[in-house]
């Protein structure tokens, strides 16, 4: 079994969290790392948006504005994702690594088996669902995005503990044509969490144990604790001061 | 004239297509939307050149393009900026039929 360095960095700002993804799967490249798993959240909570979609057709500026939500641009491609009660992961890896073997979906669909792994192990039993969900009950429970960066694969996501629908869609534009074909079509509807689907409260502290566990298990490798590198967390911040937390950035499409 | 088109093409992921054209060229095309694309820059540079070109070769080019730029792209088909073209097209000659 392959080892990576698992990191559980707590609550960061969007701009510093998108900052050390990028830090870390640039250091991965360079191979001053191993392979690493990231677990951590997002205070305040924020608005994420892919890399190729443009922020005022997919975010409410004005809402966010008014509620003190960040709104980040990711190098990411994919959906707008409001970030709230969540455990985020991200996973960065060489392209050689089995994970990434065959096409961009297969390689979805390996990583997606930790996420799908530690669910069982809350107790829900849930699928991924093409192109890059994970649902339970078909209820989306986890969106993931990737892109490969220097010869690395770059996956990070969410995965839903608790989910405010009004909040979530008080700042999130989401048209009609985007739902169209799913199972089920009512936005709102089709979003839930792990407190919800279990009824009780799935805590971030809880979700880490499980969702590391997951992991391991799902894609058949060795999670070895670690801290990020002194260059990592300089390079995350930098990133988070000159390219995340810039509006030219978040406002570029 | 300008039009866009809002929808989900044979890629699977939405896409925004905004098209400014004159005649049966391309004066400029914007894609925006919730695919994938790497590395990012080449998708760019794909996206640019499709601007001088006949409207009816916006998805060969681009798939030329983005070949060219070694640009893997997941959740959007070249042929879905003709669909979302000819579909912008043809709501403009409704607007403008008496």
């Amino acid at each position: 079994m392959t080892s990576f360095r698992f990191l559980e960095t707590g609550h960061g700002t969007a701009a510093f969290n998108m900052g050390l993804d990028l830090a870390i799967v640039e250091a991965v490249a360079a191979g001053a790392v191993p392979p690493t798993l990231r677990f951590y959240c997002w205070k305040p909570c924020a608005v994420s948006i892919g890399y190729f979609q443009g922020v005022r057709d997919e975010v409410d500026l004005d809402a966010c504005a008014a509620r003190g939500i960040a709104v980040v641009r990711r190098v990411t491609g994919g959906g707008a994702v409001f970030h709230d009660d969540e455990l985020t992961y991200s996973i960065a890896f060489p392209e050689s690594h089995p994970l990434a073997a065959g096409s961009i979906l297969a390689s979805y669909k390996a990583i997606c088996a930790g996420i799908v792994a530690g669910l069982g192990r809350l107790g829900i039993p849930a699928e991924f669902a093409p192109l890059n969900d994970v649902v339970a009950a078909g209820r989306k429970l986890s969106g993931n995005a990737q892109t490969r960066k220097r010869g690395c694969v770059l996956q990070h996501g969410t995965i839903l503990l608790g989910v405010d629908v009004d909040q979530m869609f008080a700042v999130l534009r989401v048209p009609a044509e985007k739902m169209r074909g799913k199972l089920i079509e009512d936005v709102k509807a089709r979003v839930s969490s792990c407190s919800a689907m279990l009824g009780r409260t799935v805590g971030y502290p809880e979700a880490v144990t499980a969702f590391r566990e997951g992991f391991s298990a799902g894609l058949g490798v060795i999670l070895v604790d670690g801290a990020p590198t002194e260059a990592e967390l300089a390079a995350g911040r930098r990133e988070a001061a000159e390219r995340f937390g810039d509006t030219a950035w978040t406002n570029r499409r | 004239m300008t039009g866009e088109f809002v929808g989900k093409g044979r890629g699977g992921k939405l896409l925004r297509l905004r098209l400014d054209w004159t005649g049966d060229q391309v004066d400029a095309v914007a894609l925006r939307g919730d695919f994938f694309a790497h590395p990012e820059d080449g998708f760019e540079a794909a996206e640019a050149a499709l601007a001088g070109i006949p409207v009816a070769a916006l998805g060969a080019t681009f798939g030329t393009e983005l070949a060219r730029h070694g640009v893997r792209v997941f959740g959007l088909e070249p042929g879905d900026l003709d669909d979302a073209a000819a579909a912008i097209m043809a709501r403009a000659a409704g607007e403008g039929a008496p």
